[in-house]
């Protein structure tokens, strides 16, 4: 076993661009890595019967997700030679346009940090207990549904 | 026995709330019968059944005090 716990990924409402920044420069002392790589997952305008979807509220059972995400990271690190694995989710509304996920691994050499990126979002997607309810300009709404 | 149920997402359309109370409930397969009985969208409704954050995927029985939870496709991300 590892020292890692769970930890919380979860924050109220977008991600910020400058929080995604300050997070790359944290890493500026770790001069073992040699690669990152990063997923920003963004909200997205989608046509629904003429409706343009203008937010996601995301909402979570969080005591089930938390222990989730700490058994996907234990997982990754245990399957690819990261250094650090960070994840962040949004929850409450995101404005289309938006960041409500963001991933980032980090390794010595490039594929490891990037292999882990790709299959931590994956299995973020279809495994962590999270739903996005789409929301229009006229008070209308529907569930979200992962491609 | 009380079972109380947490629902997500777009269940929670259908019973109006996100926590629903059921009687005399001893197991999982009772639980569903008695759901659909009282709510009977739930027939059509897609979810699958954690007790105590696990994801059961066969009968299960109920104990006191267990947390039972359906939560219908993950759409996170």
């Amino acid at each position: 076993m590892t020292d890692r716990k769970p930890k919380n990924i979860f924050v109220a409402g977008p991600i910020a661009p400058a929080f995604i920044g300050e997070s790359i420069g944290h890493h500026a002392s770790k001069t073992n890595i040699g690669g990152h790589s990063i997923f920003l997952g963004q909200v997205r305008a989608d046509m629904i019967n003429d409706q343009p979807v203008k937010a996601i509220e995301y909402s979570t059972y969080e005591a089930m997700a938390l222990e989730k995400m700490h058994e996907i990271r234990e997982a990754i690190f245990s399957k690819y030679a990261l250094t650090c694995m960070h994840v962040y989710h949004s929850l409450g509304r995101v404005g289309a346009g938006e960041i409500s996920l963001f991933v980032f691994t980090s390794s010595a050499h490039r594929k490891a940090a990037m292999d882990a990126c790709a299959e931590t979002v994956e299995r973020i997607k279809s495994e962590l207990p999270v739903w996005g309810k789409e929301l229009f300009d006229n008070e209308s709404y529907q569930w979200k549904e992962n491609k | 026995m009380k079972v109380n149920i947490i629902l997500f997402g777009q269940l929670t359309d259908i019973t109006g709330a996100d926590t629903v109370t059921l009687e005399n409930i001893l197991d999982t397969d009772n639980l569903v019968s008695t759901l659909h009985k009282s709510y009977p969208a739930f027939i059509h409704s897609k979810y699958v059944i954690a007790v105590d954050k696990k994801v059961i995927s066969e009968n299960t029985p109920l104990l006191n005090n267990c947390t039972v939870a359906l939560l219908p496709p993950f759409s996170g991300g």
